[in-house]
């Protein structure tokens, strides 16, 4: 694997002076183009993103929105309207619930077809199993997302905190999560990133914090009390509340009080 | 069903109306529908396939041999009854006509050669089956058909377009089309040879897809589209199934495989009636309609559940020959896409979600449609692919009390099962007025380890379908944010707790 891998992330690197999203990627939200190193997701290469979740949906939906087809296999779970909201096409979408025992055939066929495949492996893939399938991946160019472990994989995303917004204890309701992802992987990917994002937002789409926006722990009263000006939105915290910060209130246009 | 010189074209449809109109592409409707069809054969060689539940002829020729239409309307309706499908019988001028006079009277309907344009006169304009032409006709004062064919020709095609000029044919009792009086200059049939003979469905009907791609590629190497497909199989020992399908040009590859498919399945559940007696092995309603379990169809049919897997394959030694032959053909003048779909699929990807159902089965790969409801489960309705289906619920009504956005990105198909607790260790329980017992403090979900819950929104009572036993549901629901950062969606009704899904 070793050797194949670094003559790969040497050809990838070589890449890298390709900031803007051409024919070698597939496009991502904005949002998430600072995280991969070749703005967007690099055909033929393998993206982790740890367990299931919004992130995996969010890396694909720049690419459902240019026109390409996504094919999600393992997740019978998938919440479909979080899906769309994130901004997939539910026109463009294939669903295989169960790829059942013979899944590494069936993962052939779908990256054969489609340009993005999703992917939550039924089992914790063997060195041949997953050797097979970058071959096919690096033939047609398509981009394997996995919602799991994959050794060699080109780029790993994963969700390093999170934090819900707008709702309280007992009143409010969830209304957008904060998350900072973090990025990493191989060759021209090793140089860590982090990034705070809205996953999802207030409607459900995936937007970066704005540059006046706090992020996580840093944030200040004043600041997020002007940003939730803005939106109207009502704020509650996971943490407790130090007395003169942003009290939680309840409804999503009752007013702020700052104490 | 030829053009016959002079004289109108007299066109007799069979239409079993207890058929739900959705099942064009669901399977077991479609195949069972065979059995009709097969019996309507009987009177004549040449039945063409509307939509399963719907099968037309040509009148003209049956009429003459079984003494006169009515007499053949009746003797049709007598057989398919006899097999215990309901079934009505329409004769007409053109096919349009023929189908609104199946729908009239309490069996259908003869209409007499010189009668139809006064039979159709009364019907609405929404009978045109344009719901453009359906909305705007009233608002212009014309209500019936009668009325919008009173209008010039001419003048009904440059105000209301391609489309009205069509409609104002079929309101006429003229054909939808007139059919190309010129015969094919060359021979635009595919076929495909099996040696050894297939005894398996499943590699008839891929190597049937890629058959139909090359007869779409030859019709439209010479501008054509065809009416109809004839598919033809023929088997090792002689045996011969035909049948015609409607094709208006619409059909892609991935639709004509799909009819061969059924073509295959409901001939050979045909066949198996016939050797035990007469069994029906499905009929509308019987077995709970076209959403009934779907079976693996897998090419070696096992998993198929109790006694249906034989179906799958070809017995009589297997099928030799596969032919397609284009019919009625006539110039293709395009085709409208937003009609028929909302994203174009290409082949390559057609092709590897044929090929997955192949190994998995035809439920195994859906695609997903946005559906109305409260509750995440019921927002979208997954449709098999290479079926076409409206969603179970419309989207576009406001559905109060509907779990607000954003939508959480784990739902689960079986709700998970969950304890949920206050401080003291105690289940929290909501009243009949939405009272809750005590704030939750800790949730474990199926079984999982038990989290503590930093906030909480809810209850959000519902009290949906009261108006339906069967389906009625009362419950409230909570949002819940426990201490690892994750937020659940938890629903308690009659007392238990459930995870119905979250967002991660």
């Amino acid at each position: 694997m070793g050797e194949t891998a670094q003559v790969r992330a040497a050809s990838y690197g070589q890449r890298d002076d390709d900031a803007v999203p051409g024919d070698g990627v597939l496009p991502v939200l904005p949002a998430l183009r600072e995280l991969l190193p070749a703005g967007g997701l690099q055909r033929g290469s393998v993206v982790t993103t740890g367990r299931w979740s919004l992130l995996c949906l969010a890396l694909a939906a720049g690419a459902s929105v240019a026109g390409a087809w996504c094919a999600i296999a393992g997740v019978p779970r998938l919440g479909v309207r979080a899906a769309a909201d994130a901004g997939l096409d539910p026109g463009r979408m294939l669903l295989i619930a169960e790829p059942g025992t013979h899944w590494p055939q069936v993962m052939v066929s779908l990256l054969d077809g489609c340009e993005l495949v999703l992917l939550r492996p039924p089992a914790r893939p063997s060195a041949q199993v997953r050797r097979k399938l970058e071959a096919v991946i690096r033939r047609r160019g398509s981009v394997l997302v996995v919602a799991g472990d994959w050794d060699g994989a080109q780029s790993r995303l994963f969700l390093a905190d999170q934090e819900w917004v707008g709702i309280g204890a007992g009143h409010g309701r969830l209304q957008a999560r904060r998350v900072r992802v973090v990025a990493d992987g191989r060759g021209a990917a090793a140089r860590p990133r982090a990034q705070w994002l809205w996953l999802p937002g207030p409607d459900g789409s995936v937007t970066r914090l704005a540059a006046g926006e706090p992020a996580g722990a840093d944030w200040e009263g004043e600041a997020e009390q002007a940003r939730l000006a803005r939106h109207g939105v009502s704020v509650g915290w996971r943490r407790e509340l130090a007395p003169g910060e942003l009290r939680v209130s309840s409804g999503l246009t009752a007013g702020m009080s700052a104490g | 069903m030829r053009a016959s010189r002079g004289g109108p074209r007299r066109v007799l449809v069979v239409c079993c109306p207890d058929w739900p109109l959705d099942a064009e592409d669901s399977g077991p409707g479609a195949r069972a529908f065979e059995q009709v069809v097969t019996m309507v054969e009987a009177f004549c060689p040449q039945v063409e396939v509307l939509r399963p539940g719907a099968c037309a002829l040509s009148a003209r020729g049956p009429a003459r041999y079984f003494g006169g239409e009515e007499a053949l309307a009746r003797k049709i309706t007598e057989a398919v009854s006899s097999r215990g499908f309901a079934c009505r019988v329409g004769v007409a001028d053109g096919l349009f006509a023929a189908q609104l006079a199946a729908q009239a009277g309490s069996s259908g309907l003869v209409v007499a050669a010189s009668r139809t344009s006064a039979f159709l006169a009364p019907h609405p304009v929404s009978a045109l089956g344009s719901a453009e032409l359906a909305d705007l006709l009233p608002r212009l004062g014309i209500r019936t058909l009668g009325e919008f064919a009173a209008l010039p020709a001419a003048e009904a095609g440059s105000r209301f377009g391609g489309q009205g000029a069509l409609a104002h044919r079929l309101a006429r009792g003229a054909d939808r089309r007139p059919l190309a009086l010129r015969p094919p200059s060359a021979d635009l049939s595919v076929q495909l040879d099996f040696d050894p003979p297939v005894e398996q469905a499943e590699p008839v009907i891929f190597a049937a897809k890629a058959l139909a791609e090359r007869m779409h590629a030859g019709l439209a190497a010479r501008g054509l589209t065809c009416v109809r497909v004839q598919v033809q199989a023929f088997c090792a020992d002689g045996r011969e199934i035909t049948r015609l399908w409607r094709h208006d040009g619409l059909l892609s590859a991935l639709a004509v495989a799909e009819r061969v498919r059924w073509q295959l399945a409901g001939w050979q559940a045909d066949q198996e009636g016939r050797d035990e007696g007469g069994r029906n092995d499905w009929r509308p309603g019987a077995r709970g309609g076209p959403d009934g379990p779907d079976r693996p169809d897998g090419p070696d049919g096992t998993g198929a559940p109790g006694g249906e897997s034989e179906n799958e394959g070809i017995q009589f030694g297997g099928i030799t020959l596969l032919r397609l032959i284009p019919d009625q053909l006539v110039r293709d003048e395009g085709r409208q896409l937003g009609l028929w779909g909302d994203a174009v699929i290409s082949d390559r990807v057609a092709r590897a979600a044929v090929r997955v159902q192949a190994m998995l089965g035809h439920g195994a790969v859906t695609r997903p449609i946005l559906a109305g409801g409260r509750e995440p489960a019921e927002q979208v309705t997954l449709v098999p692919f290479g079926d076409a289906r409206d969603p179970l619920r419309p989207a576009d009504r406001p559905w109060p009390g509907r779990i607000p956005a954003p939508a959480p990105a784990t739902v689960y198909p079986v709700p998970l099962s969950a304890v949920i607790t206050d401080d003291r260790g105690a289940t929290v329980t909501v009243t009949g007025r939405a009272l809750v017992s005590a704030p939750p403090a800790r949730l474990s979900a199926d079984g999982g380890p038990s989290l503590a819950v930093t906030s909480w929104a809810g209850p959000w009572p519902v009290t949906e379908r009261w108006w339906d036993p069967a389906d009625a549901r009362r419950c409230a629901r909570f949002q819940l944010v426990t201490d690892d950062g994750n937020a659940w969606l938890a629903v308690v009704q009659e007392g238990r707790w459930l995870i119905e899904a979250s967002y991660d």
